[in-house]
């Protein structure tokens, strides 16, 4: 007789071990081997059949892979841990002695310095998948750059994050590596290429975070502590691949005075001298510094003589610069588009895919940003994508600006605010309004002693943060009288959406998604519905198509409409309600004698058997009803009925169909069909509540723009 | 014996005068008998002077003196010594004669001659002789070792006497005793021999004297005696000896002294030799130090450059990529998943179109956590600068770094195609046509449930019986009620069936209670010829009861209640058309017809019946009834007449049986994997049943395959009651359900077996009411056309066109 073979010696059962079994076997506590796990990167499995697996009948046990543990058998870093422990028992022993000193003595000596270099290696053994892990590590480390320090988290963690950061955020502005950025409710999202790997990181808006008590800051800390060696290995990389020293000189003092980007110096390996990040950027920086003390001792504006040496250096061709974006460069991409609707479409890279197209997207402008903007992913982005020269209010003392606001060579200035008039009346063509400068409480009485600061200085463009954004993403100059301060905003769209199939894509006209009929059945549905259905949602959005129709804002009664729009908020009833009512009115006499048809033939759509029959009789009726004048209405009517009924007996018969040939399905077959038809019924529902949604909001468009 | 023949031929070849010399000689020497030393004898013919000698030795040994002999005789004594010396002689004298004898059997007259010495070394070592019967014997003599003979151990001959002085023997002639215990004589002496040494040269090495060990004299080379003379005169042995060889200094000498110190003082200073290793593992750190890799002394460092030098080190001064390999890919090793990337609903200002409406807003708030799609509720800022902070921003990333440290990977592969080629390519049902897709014709009457429907062999009529105990006739076209009988007030029709046959008769039985009553149906259009012709076939039977076996006897004489009894239906049936009875004392539940109409089957499942009796074969012309003995396991449930072959098909509760009722054994058994077999149908060609279940499953089984079935259909969502095959040769098939519907099916079923029958589902018939959990009770097909009809609980009977 064959050897009885025991329960829980091969297989499965030995592939896998608990949680508790792996601490035994590792002989360590637990947030040590959680410590461990994250650096090591070991996560438990979920074993095929938990139950062969378990050895106890408790349901929630977690499994590791057995391997996974005795490869963390002879980790250096378990000596360390048990290191760390004895050196804690004994300061404890010595705090309890009352011996302090003795016990700092201890920790300053003995104390355990964790590296993770090897691990680094371990996990990552190219660069190119340390690459592609770091999406986790961007977004942890640029949020706790923005934390504040409280007792969890250190302040040298914190300066280290933004440390590195923004050596990282250096990288990218040097190399123009940066691809694609989108604002999001949650924060700023960034995307990069390295190494043929894209890299997808969000960084939060500057404010101060939210922490709330199930956060575990030891946890984060940990990944922290992992991710900055990780980054400052990848920064290494990075920097001697492209010959400048790493770790580049920090300034401390310009840093302690908020100058996030232009605190570092990068310098190339060769040449021991500090260079790039454009010398005459360094240049200017001091001159500006220099600048600004004089200017506080005078009180002068600045010297036009500054303003003229910069004319030469930067090549501004065209002060509105907005719409020639003269195609010069040849190295640019083309999009191809698809003439053939049958055809395969070919995914194609985006215009800012290559370095040059993304180098050369900002860089013949001056772009100077206001102080409500957000000043750091601003520069960043402009600087990644070309521009040089960024200028920001120097007043708080903020160092790296180009140039300040008076300076003549700005092309482009970003602002934030409701509407900013032009200087002087006679000057502009647009009408101005008074009633544009109250808003945003900038100290009127100091900027008006030189100059309103609150007025447009012309010759300059001026337009939204979102231009930058949009600018970026389309890989082309956006037309800036869009985005014009004040002006309602075109949709923010997400870069990283691909169509398909099936799905609702915002960016194409609604006729051309449609499914056939769709457009028809909403209409008859939502007919009734609209006559009531007014909402603030339809008045911001005909507002703003109205805009865009017109293209200029001249009329004052739009931008007063706006201005309330913008300001109170979205639930204020239009003037014009009187009219749009009327309106209602109108359209309604045409669709009138329609309801009275629907309500004839409402259940239509229950009785399937006898709904040719009916249609047919419809149809004579309407043929009956032809011969007398004036009942056009009637024939279009009997049309669309006919139509609807003869799409739903096509429905009905294929969805016949379809349960015939289920029915010789095998069941397996049968539930997998089952989920994958629910999958995309799901899919369709909610790009048809999309396009239900969009259709009600053009047509409330149509309607408004018609009165 | 050959050799030794041609041996013997050899010596034949001699010549002849010779050995008549020598027989002379020898005649003359046996004559003299005396030994003369001057007699000249030839040195060559030992064998002559052996023959001398052994005379001689018997002469001393007879006369026991030792006479001084010459050298060759003290030889001769000692290879003597080696071989029995009496055997050999009377050996040879032995040979010699059966030797002449030979010869003198060739040659007469020819003297024996002795054989030569030279050939005694090839002498056979035997003897013939006759022994006590007359027969030839051979006698081998002692084999003669001699030098150069294998035998190991052969030992010098030798005194034996062992270690002693040979002064005990002094008395004695001899001087001890040789291995084989003969005496050894003493060698000659004396004047006796004087003469004769004279007469001989002195051999070499002699000396004179006689090894006391051996006896014999003492021979000395002329060197060893040259030794003893210089040895003898204090001289120098030979001329290789040195008499004065140098000394060797075993004790003395260099580095030989003694190192024994002679006084206590420590080493002085001065002998102090420093060690070289030492020395050089000196040079190697004073390297190092001058390198830089030891650093001789460290200052204790101020709080200010330890925190300097840690954050120093927290920045990465090499490349860890410099020497990069890359590692494939562990099946085991499942990288993070990525976040997915942002979409439009996430936008700070998305398209309107995305944003939620108040009722959608409502219910995300109110949802927990856990349940919501997307963890934020769209939201749109006309502005850049009036976009808040995320509130869940660090709540979001420590949940991500919980995912990855703490949630179990899985991989998963994603399929992503289209479902529609998930599905199975049907042929087009238009293709499939005709088959019954509208209800054309409701017939109601009955009250309560109809339970069984037949249609009738012309495809005229409907009959159908139910709970209200009527059996009722209807007109398929119009549904028109022709006829009507209640046959009991209590007890329900569970079957009506006609009989199958072609239209000179219509015959209709049906089943109520425990009785099978057997009716012409009397109406307009049922003929004068067809009524005759049906009560013919009914009455045939009559009197074979008479005739049949005697009636079995109990033991009190009185008539065994039979089990089936035949009669004539009470006169008022009679008059309704019933003309016969047929009670059993179980209910039948189906009733099935051979394909001829004389025999026709009924099965009674009810629990309370005996299983024998369960299922019974009656035969219509004979009125006789039998009880088939089946030994069934389990309740049997219906039965079925094989179209064209004597089978027969029973199906119990879950297994189907086939007995061959010719050779009257069962021919097979189905395994549908049913549990409750609700109704079997066989196909019109005999190859293909089906089985319906209580357990909502249709089982194809062909009958050429295995007895699992080919394919299980479960469409429905009840139990099913019945199932038909069309009669007429369509293909097609259909199934009631207590779920109410009628399911059609094609089935094909091709001739040849090598074609596996193809099912095609075609359409769904819905109009039957469930009542009560019951839904389409049976189903019928019309014997030619593509129609059905169906009976149901809801006491409608619906035909399907």
């Amino acid at each position: 007789m064959a050897k009885i073979k025991k329960k829980g010696t091969s297989g499965a059962a030995k592939n896998y071990t608990t949680r508790s079994q792996a601490l035994r076997k590792l002989q360590i506590s637990l947030p040590d081997f959680r410590r461990l796990c994250i650096f090591k990167g070991i996560y438990p499995r979920e074993p095929r059949s938990k139950k062969r697996v378990s050895k106890s009948s408790t349901p929630s046990t977690t499994f590791y892979y057995t391997k996974d543990i005795q490869y963390l058998l002879h980790e250096p870093l378990l000596g360390k841990f048990r290191d760390q422990q004895s050196l804690a028992k004994k300061i404890s022993k010595a705090l309890g002695r009352n011996e302090v000193s003795g016990a700092v003595r201890l920790e300053r000596n003995l104390g355990v310095k964790i590296k993770l270099d090897h691990i680094i290696k371990e996990r990552y053994p190219t660069f190119v998948d340390a690459l592609r892990d770091l999406d986790d590590a961007l977004s942890m480390l640029f949020l706790f750059a923005s934390l504040p320090s409280t007792e969890n988290v250190p302040p040298k963690t914190i300066a280290k994050c933004q440390r590195l950061t923004l050596e990282f955020e250096h990288y990218l502005i040097r190399t123009h590596t940066l691809r694609k950025s989108f604002l999001s409710i949650k924060g700023i999202y960034y995307q990069a290429t390295l190494h043929g790997q894209d890299i997808l990181w969000l960084v939060p808006y500057r404010f101060v975070q939210r922490t709330g008590g199930d956060v575990d800051f030891r946890i984060m800390g940990t990944f922290v502590e992992f991710y900055t060696t990780l980054l400052s290995f990848v920064n290494f990389r990075l920097y001697t691949g492209i010959g400048l020293v790493y770790p580049p000189k920090l300034d401390a003092k310009s840093e302690e005075s908020g100058a996030e980007l232009s605190a570092f110096t990068l310098s190339g390996q060769g040449e021991g001298a500090e260079q790039t990040e454009g010398d005459g950027m360094v240049d200017r920086e001091a001159q500006e510094k220099a600048q600004a003390a004089a200017d506080e001792l005078l009180a002068l504006p600045a010297p036009a003589s500054e303003a003229e040496e910069q004319m030469p250096t930067s090549p501004q061709a065209d002060q509105n610069g907005d719409d020639a974006d003269a195609p010069e460069a040849t190295t640019t991409l083309d999009q191809f588009t698809n003439l053939d609707p049958n055809a395969d479409t070919l995914l194609q890279p985006s215009l800012t895919a290559d370095v040059q197209a993304a180098a050369a997207l900002f860089e013949p402008f001056t772009i100077f940003l206001s102080r409500e903007t957000p000043r750091h992913p601003l520069e960043f982005i402009l600087k990644a994508f070309g521009c040089k020269r960024v200028g920001w209010d120097t007043s708080l003392g903020e160092p790296g600006a180009y140039c300040g606001e008076d300076d003549s060579g700005i092309t482009h200035q970003i602002v934030d605010r409701p509407d900013l008039p032009l200087p002087s009346p006679p000057l502009t063509e647009d009408g101005v309004d008074e009633d544009g400068m109250l808003d945003d409480g900038v100290d009127d009485s100091l900027a008006a002693a030189k100059r309103p600061s609150n007025v447009r200085v012309p010759g300059r463009v001026y337009v939204q943060p979102q231009w930058v954004w949009d600018s970026i993403n389309a890989g082309m100059l956006q037309r800036a009288d869009l985005y014009a301060p004040g002006a309602t905003l075109p949709p923010h769209l997400s870069p990283w959406v691909k169509a398909k199939k099936g799905a609702y894509d915002p960016t194409l006209p609604l006729a051309e998604q449609e499914a056939e009929g769709e457009a028809e059945e909403a209409d008859g549905d939502s007919e009734d519905e609209e006559v009531d259905e007014e909402d603030a949602d339809d008045a911001l959005d005909d507002a703003s198509e109205g805009e865009e129709i017109d293209g200029v804002r001249g009329d004052a009664e739009a931008r007063d409409l706006e201005d309330e729009l913008v300001d109170d908020g979205m639930d204020v009833h239009l003037g014009g309600s009187d009219s749009e009512v009327k309106d209602e009115v109108v359209a309604g006499a045409a669709e009138a004698d329609e309801w009275g048809g629907f309500s004839g033939d409402e259940d239509v759509d229950d009785a399937s058997a006898s709904k040719e029959a009916r249609a047919h009789q419809a149809e004579l009726e309407a043929e009956a009803r032809g011969l007398a004048p004036g009942v056009l209405g009637d024939a279009k009517k009997v049309a669309r009925e006919a139509g609807k009924s003869k799409r739903a007996k096509e429905e009905r018969e294929a969805l016949e169909e379809t349960e015939r040939r289920k029915l010789m399905m095998p069941r397996r077959k049968r539930k997998m069909f089952e989920k994958m038809v629910y999958s995309n019924a799901q899919r369709d529902e909610g790009a048809e509540k999309l396009r239900g949604k969009r259709r009600k909001i053009e047509s409330g468009k149509t309607k408004v723009s018609a009165k | 014996m050959s050799q030794r023949a041609g041996q013997k031929r050899k010596v034949v070849e001699v010549p002849a005068p010779e050995v008549e010399e020598d027989a002379d000689q020898l005649d003359l020497g046996a004559l003299n008998g005396d030994f003369d030393g001057e007699s000249e004898e030839d040195a060559d013919e030992e064998s002559e002077e052996d023959e001398d000698e052994l005379e001689d030795d018997d002469e001393l040994a007879s006369d026991e003196i030792p006479s001084s002999e010459d050298e060759e005789e003290v030889r001769q004594q000692f290879q003597d010594m080696k071989t029995s010396n009496g055997h050999s002689k009377s050996a040879q004298s032995l040979m010699g004669s059966d030797t002449a004898k030979d010869v003198a059997a060739i040659a007469t007259d020819t003297p024996i001659t002795p054989l030569n010495s030279d050939d005694a070394a090839d002498i056979p070592n035997y003897t013939v002789s006759t022994d006590a019967n007359g027969n030839l014997r051979y006698i081998y003599g002692e084999i003669d070792p001699v030098y150069d003979s294998d035998d190991s151990d052969a030992v010098e001959p030798g005194n034996t006497i062992g270690n002693i002085p040979m002064s005990y023997y002094d008395a004695y002639p001899h001087i001890g005793y040789d291995i084989n215990g003969r005496r050894i004589a003493r060698p000659a002496k004396g004047e006796a021999l004087d003469s004769l040494l004279d007469s001989i040269d002195i051999p070499e090495g002699w000396t004179g004297l006689t090894d006391p060990a051996t006896g014999k004299p003492l021979e000395l080379t002329s060197e060893q005696l040259e030794t003893l003379k210089k040895l003898t005169r204090n001289e120098t042995p030979g001329d290789g000896y040195d008499p004065y060889p140098d000394m060797v200094e075993w004790f003395t000498g260099k580095g030989k002294e003694e190192v024994m110190p002679l006084s206590a003082i420590p080493e002085p200073k001065r002998r102090f030799v420093p060690s070289a290793h030492e020395h050089k593992r000196v040079m190697k750190m004073v390297k190092a130090i001058r390198e830089g890799r030891i650093k001789p002394y460290r200052a204790p460092l101020t709080e200010e450059e330890r925190e300097r030098e840690e954050e120093e080190q927290d920045f990465a001064t090499y490349d860890v990529w410099a020497t990069e390999q890359p590692r494939e890919d562990h099946v085991m090793n499942i990288p993070a998943p990525k976040l997915p990337p942002p979409g439009y609903e996430e936008s700070y200002h998305p398209p309107p179109e995305y944003l939620p409406d108040d009722e959608e807003k409502k219910t995300w708030e109110e949802q927990d956590d856990e349940d919501r799609d997307r963890d934020f509720l769209p939201r749109d800022h006309a502005a850049l600068r009036k976009v808040p902070g995320y509130e869940q921003f660090v709540k979001e990333k420590f949940e991500r770094c919980l995912d990855l440290y703490l949630a179990p990977r899985v991989r998963r592969s994603k399929l992503n195609i289209d479902p529609e080629s998930l599905l199975p390519k049907l042929p087009d049902p238009a293709e499939l046509k005709p088959f019954p897709t509208t209800n054309t014709t409701i017939m109601r009457g009955h009250e309560g449930k109809v339970r069984s429907i037949s249609i009738d062999g012309s495809g005229k009529w409907v009959a159908s019986g139910g709970d209200d105990g009527t059996v009722r006739v209807w007109e398929i076209l119009t549904g028109r009620q022709l006829w009507r009988l209640k046959l009991s007030k209590d007890e329900a029709v569970n079957v009506v069936s006609w009989r199958p046959g072609n239209a000179e008769s219509s015959i209709l039985v049906a089943c109520c209670g425990e009785s099978i009553y057997f009716m012409v149906p009397q109406h307009e259009l049922c003929t004068p010829e067809v009524d005759a012709k049906s009560r013919e076939i009914l009455d045939a039977g009559y009197g074979y009861a008479a005739t049949a076996a005697p009636a079995q006897k109990t033991s009190a004489g009185a008539d065994k209640p039979t089990a089936a009894s035949w009669a004539r239906t009470s006169a008022t049936l009679q008059e309704r058309g019933c003309l016969l009875s047929l009670t059993l004392r179980t209910t039948p539940k189906t009733l099935s017809w051979h394909r001829r109409g004389d025999y026709f089957s009924t099965v009674s499942p009810g629990s309370s019946s005996a299983s024998a009796t369960a299922i019974a074969i009656h035969t219509l012309s004979k009125h006789q009834t039998q009880y088939p003995r089946l030994r069934l396991r389990g309740l049997a449930q219906t039965t079925c007449f094989h179209p064209s072959k004597p089978l027969f098909f029973v199906a119990t509760k879950v297994k189907v049986r086939i007995y061959d009722l010719q050779a009257q054994k069962m021919e097979k058994e189905l395994l549908p994997g049913a549990r409750w077999i609700s109704d079997i149908a066989l196909h019109p060609l005999g190859s293909n049943l089906i089985i319906s279940s209580y357990d909502k499953r249709l089982l194809w089984h062909d009958l050429d395959l295995g007895a699992t079935p080919y394919r299980v259909i479960r469409h429905h969502t009840k139990a099913i009651r019945a199932v038909a095959f069309h009669p007429g040769g369509l293909p097609l098939f259909a199934d009631a359900s207590d779920d109410g519907t009628l399911h059609i099916l094609h089935g094909k079923v091709v001739g040849d077996s090598l074609e596996n029958a193809t099912i095609v589902p075609l359409k769904v018939l819905k109009g039957h009411r469930v009542v009560r959990e019951l839904g389409v009770l049976g189903v019928e097909w019309h014997p030619r056309e593509a129609w059905c009809v169906s009976a149901g609980a809801d006491g409608t009977i619906r035909v399907w066109t």
